[in-house]
């Protein structure tokens, strides 16, 4: 039996904590800016800086053919609006770094963080039960992660609209950009935070339960380095897909998590 | 209100504790003592519900200890850590409306207000508990134990590292515990603050060594000492006072004190042959063993350190 109470009254205190902490937050935002200014650099001003058009790569070229038809309304674009497009459109896989790097950062602080203090008996000493400790904490770290991905991807879209070639913002608001946004990027940081918070009740130093959630970043980078190439599109119809299999793996590894959670081992191991 | 009935617990191979019994009542105050390792932490954990008992069983406030009443237990205890482990970066009230609301009580500002008012925090309500003193932290800690209002209070190690004035802050409020009723669990290494505030002590190392009153504990195993003080020369009464039921009488000077089994019962004899015998007698006063050297008695004088909860 869960007490939503319980959970909403921790879940605040998570939210408040985490507010108040720098060293949890700052490898977020250095994330969400670099993956925010990268694709301007490289569709907007370099471009400008070397005076070479994105449109006269042949590369880039073929690729844009390969997977125009996974962008609504690129024909309607410039050229160099294409381009743009598709440079930015493919970025936005990149931006899902953010809920993922804030998942890592913030689970690793929790509970392990908990111990750190010394805070985590008088907690546990609580009513508190397993499952509402874990969803406390997996949604006290979920809530900021997407919250700095919803911001980022907001400044992101709003650059576009005004660097960016006229038309090239409304061609990336696709239902695509609303799965990744909406639906896998929440999703990819839930399943990482589940496993931070899993490692972290498990060591002793935050460090370890980030270096485990930090696997998440590889299939994301790939994910990205393939859609560049044009070797993989992530169409709508994968997408929802994928995002159906990563709800059931987070399911199988919150129930794996309350059922490996061991309080007296938190308790009388941990030093 | 509390009811342990020998409980033990082993980590791996190694036990922890060893076949503890004791009942706390209400408004009583339990002093648990004992070496570093010898199973304080354990014993007050397994009462408040965080580990289990590897065999034996505990009730707490009518609640047996169960995994299907656990949650309902730990909602009767109040449990002071040895830390007092608050989060730091929130300020004092955050924390406790925290607990509050753990707690689900029905008005949690009221609560917490109150509480910063009965521990002299209102002032400090706003604070970081990162910028708070040692003893404010633990006053927090305190007031963090108590918002439940538990009948069954556990401190461990409460007047740690306090300065005198915090300690006697944290005294005078486990008095008021007991003046309200609670079941008083003390787990310290201060014998002179269990001595003055326990009702009953335990010596713990592993298993109880003893479990008395710290008065009733020094008559057991030393007797009591008495010191009479005379007008005149002391010596010559040192034979009378050894038929009267004395023992390991010491003369010096007009002072002759003795050790009787029993002060109340054998004071009166020897007082009467010493003033039938002549004695010019000025005072008569017990002379208590400390608590400390019964605990040395009880325990040894090694550390016993384990490194054991």
């Amino acid at each position: 039996m869960i007490a939503p109470a319980r959970v909403f009254a921790l879940l605040r205190k998570e939210v408040a904590e985490l507010s108040r902490n720098r060293s949890a937050l700052l490898p977020v935002i250095v994330v969400g800016f670099i993956t925010t200014a990268l694709p301007f650099f490289v569709a907007i001003v370099g471009p400008q800086m070397t005076g070479h058009a994105l449109s006269g790569d042949r590369e880039l070229l073929e690729t844009l053919t390969k997977v125009s038809g996974e962008l609504p309304g690129v024909d309607r674009l410039s050229p160099e609006g294409a381009m743009q497009a598709f440079i930015f459109s493919r970025f936005l896989v990149m931006t899902l770094l953010v809920p993922v790097t804030g998942a890592i950062t913030f689970a690793g602080h929790s509970l392990v963080g908990e111990k750190l203090g010394r805070s985590l008996e008088p907690l546990l000493a609580t009513p508190i039960t397993t499952t509402e400790l874990l969803l406390a904490k997996v949604a006290g770290a979920l809530i900021p992660s997407l919250a700095l991905m919803f911001l980022t991807t907001a400044i992101y879209i709003a650059g576009v609209a005004m660097f960016a070639e006229p038309g090239v913002a409304r061609a990336m608001l696709s239902p695509k950009t609303a799965l990744l946004v909406l639906g896998l990027g929440p999703m990819t940081a839930l399943l990482a935070l589940q496993v931070g918070v899993l490692v972290s009740a498990r060591v002793n130093d935050p460090r370890t339960a980030q270096q485990f959630g930090a696997l998440f970043i590889l299939p994301l980078t790939g994910l990205f380095m393939a859609q560049m190439s044009g070797a993989f599109i992530l169409s709508l119809g994968l997408g929802l897909t994928i995002l159906a299999g990563l709800a059931v793996v987070w399911l199988l590894l919150l129930l794996f998590g309350v059922a490996i959670f061991e309080r007296e081992a938190i308790l009388t191991r941990w030093k | 209100m509390i009811a342990a009935r020998h409980l033990s617990r082993v980590f791996g191979d190694r036990s922890a504790v060893d076949d503890v019994t004791f009942d706390v009542a209400p408004g009583e105050i339990f002093g648990l003592l004992g070496p570093n390792g010898a199973g304080k932490t354990t014993t007050l954990r397994m009462v408040a519900g965080l580990i289990a008992p590897t065999s034996g069983e505990a009730s707490v406030a009518g609640v047996p200890l169960t995994r299907q009443t656990i949650d309902k237990v730990r909602g009767q205890v109040g449990f002071l850590t040895e830390a007092p482990g608050l989060w730091d970066r929130l300020t004092v009230e955050v924390n406790l409306l925290t607990y509050a609301r753990l707690h689900q009580l029905s008005d949690p500002h009221a609560v917490v207000a109150r509480a910063l008012e009965r521990f002299g925090l209102s002032d400090r309500a706003t604070s970081l508990c990162a910028e708070l003193s040692k003893g404010l932290k633990q006053r927090v800690a305190i007031a963090r134990t108590l918002l439940h209002d538990p009948p069954v209070v556990l401190l461990d190690e409460p007047t740690s590292g306090l300065d005198p004035q915090s300690a006697r802050v944290v005294r005078d409020l486990v008095r008021e515990l007991k003046a309200r009723g609670h079941a008083v669990i003390i787990s310290t290494h201060n014998l002179d603050e269990a001595e003055r505030m326990a009702d009953r002590v335990g010596v713990l190392r592993r298993t109880f060594l003893a479990v008395a009153s710290p008065v009733d504990l020094r008559r057991r195993l030393f007797g009591s000492r008495v010191r009479i003080v005379m007008a005149a020369d002391a010596s010559p009464y040192t034979a009378i006072v050894e038929r009267a039921g004395g023992r390991e009488g010491v003369v010096s000077g007009r002072e002759l004190s003795f050790t009787l089994d029993d002060i109340e019962a054998g004071t009166p004899p020897v007082v009467a042959a010493l003033v039938g015998a002549g004695a010019a007698i000025i005072s008569v006063k017990s002379e208590d063993q400390p608590l400390e050297d019964i605990y040395f008695a009880l325990v040894g004088d090694e550390s016993g350190e384990e490194g054991g909860a």
